[in-house]
């Protein structure tokens, strides 16, 4: 069970994130759209970052930005430089209390979508000002919910 | 690490250019429209199954309503028809090209995108169905937007409000011209470069002026709903709302306007 299920559960949980995440909302609404994929992706990065990695991120964030219509690659960057944060500091950010870590994830996401502004000002694609921010506190509030779900989900899969 | 990170950037350029990456790119607009099929997958059913229990009279006055709309909007053609004759006589005596009329198509949403700040509809008739890029979004009361990228049988198309949209227009009382540009928020629109002196006025109507070859000229866009000028400044702060109703309804028209060839990319 330990490995031969691990790789199925992480994907299908990011791919489950993804449909969750393009679910038809009002179109006034979409600012109150949390950032799913890129939370579970956190998530399993900070739980199992010898499992998901770089890889994992770079495929999800360009996937996000085939989904979006964005210039695909720019998310992807962004993802890759954030797991790589997480990457680089995950024993300590288990041990933040959840809001702390709520608010850690938030800036993590924020970055990657920071960077992947910044890529589409290079190529002229020039956006709404700071409107992609709105989705941050939406994302930070998920998180605690993203993260037990997915620890209750990982704990009876036995994934390592 | 550093090999992935070159790889997203090599992407980031290579996609969006090179057209040896068309076909894959048609293939995964497709996949990507799969997604959201998948995701609007229980609101279909709940809608199929809420149909399906419709009860015979709630269908049969259904009908009748539907049979006087049709009435009235066949009179009102008929009217059309006439108007349009007179319309291209007067043009004819003023020497001016006719209009060209093109086909459209009538596509179903299926989704709308969700990265907040790019509002882009996910449609789902493709180059299959004679879909091209630049094509112009008509909804039942103006216009909505144009299509972006395509693919075999699903489109996506951005919206007028999106940030990096603009659309040449024209007063209708005055004929004044100029562009109406989004700034990604979806009941608001702004019109740019009008000199402080225009000949503008809160509640005027403008439609596609038809300039630039993308949109057919005569559809509405938006209505001026605000006008501020600023002592000493150049140009008037002018701020419209678009007359189509961009987050409601679930039909829109692909116009295939005659000049639709030059291509944007997303």
């Amino acid at each position: 069970m330990k490995n031969a299920h691990a790789r199925w559960v992480i994907w299908s949980s990011l791919f489950v994130g993804l449909i969750l995440y393009v679910a038809p909302l009002p179109l006034s609404w979409r600012w109150f759209r949390p950032e799913l994929p890129l939370l579970v992706l956190f998530y399993w990065n900070l739980a199992l970052p010898h499992r998901v990695g770089i890889f994992s991120a770079a495929v999800t964030g360009l996937t996000l930005d085939i989904i979006n219509g964005s210039a695909v690659g720019a998310l992807g960057f962004g993802a890759v430089i954030s797991t790589l944060f997480i990457l680089l500091n995950y024993q300590r950010l288990r041990q933040f209390d959840t809001l702390l870590q709520s608010v850690a994830m938030g800036l993590l996401v924020g970055l990657a979508l920071i960077i992947e502004r910044w890529l589409h000002g290079f190529l002229g694609m020039t956006g709404a000002g700071l409107g992609f921010i709105y989705s941050l506190p939406a994302t930070i509030l998920f998180w605690p919910l993203v993260r037990n779900s997915l620890r209750g989900l990982r704990r009876y899969y036995e994934v390592e | 690490m550093l090999v992935v990170l070159i790889l997203c950037l090599s992407t980031l350029f290579v996609f969006r250019e090179n057209p040896r990456i068309a076909p894959l790119r048609t293939i995964l607009i497709d996949a990507t429209a799969t997604v959201y099929e998948i995701a609007v997958a229980p609101r279909e059913a709940w809608r199929g199954l809420t149909n399906y229990f419709q009860s015979r009279r709630a269908l049969q006055e259904e009908n009748a309503r539907l049979r006087q709309e049709n009435l009235v909007m066949q009179g009102q053609t008929q009217r059309l028809v006439s108007v349009l004759a007179e319309n291209s006589r007067y043009r004819a005596l003023l020497n001016s090209s006719e209009l060209i009329e093109g086909d459209v198509i009538v596509a179903e949403i299926i989704s709308v995108s969700a990265d907040p700040v790019r509002h882009l509809l996910v449609l789902d008739k493709g180059s299959d169905q004679g879909v091209a890029n630049g094509q112009a979004l008509l909804g039942a009361a103006g216009l909505m937007g144009q299509v972006v990228t395509t693919g075999a049988t699903t489109s996506r198309a951005m919206l007028i409000t999106d940030s990096t949209h603009a659309v040449p227009v024209q007063v209708v009382r005055s004929g004044v011209r100029a562009l109406v540009a989004g700034i990604g928020d979806i009941d608001q629109l702004i019109v740019r470069h009008l000199a402080a002196t225009t000949d503008i006025r809160i509640g005027d109507v403008l439609v596609t002026s038809g300039l630039g070859g993308r949109f057919p000229p005569g559809y509405p866009v938006a209505k001026v709903t605000d006008i501020y000028i600023a002592p000493g400044a150049a140009f008037a702060t002018v701020t419209a709302v678009p007359l189509a109703h961009l987050d409601r309804g679930r039909h829109v028209l692909i116009a295939q306007y005659a000049a639709a060839d030059a291509t944007v990319t997303p």
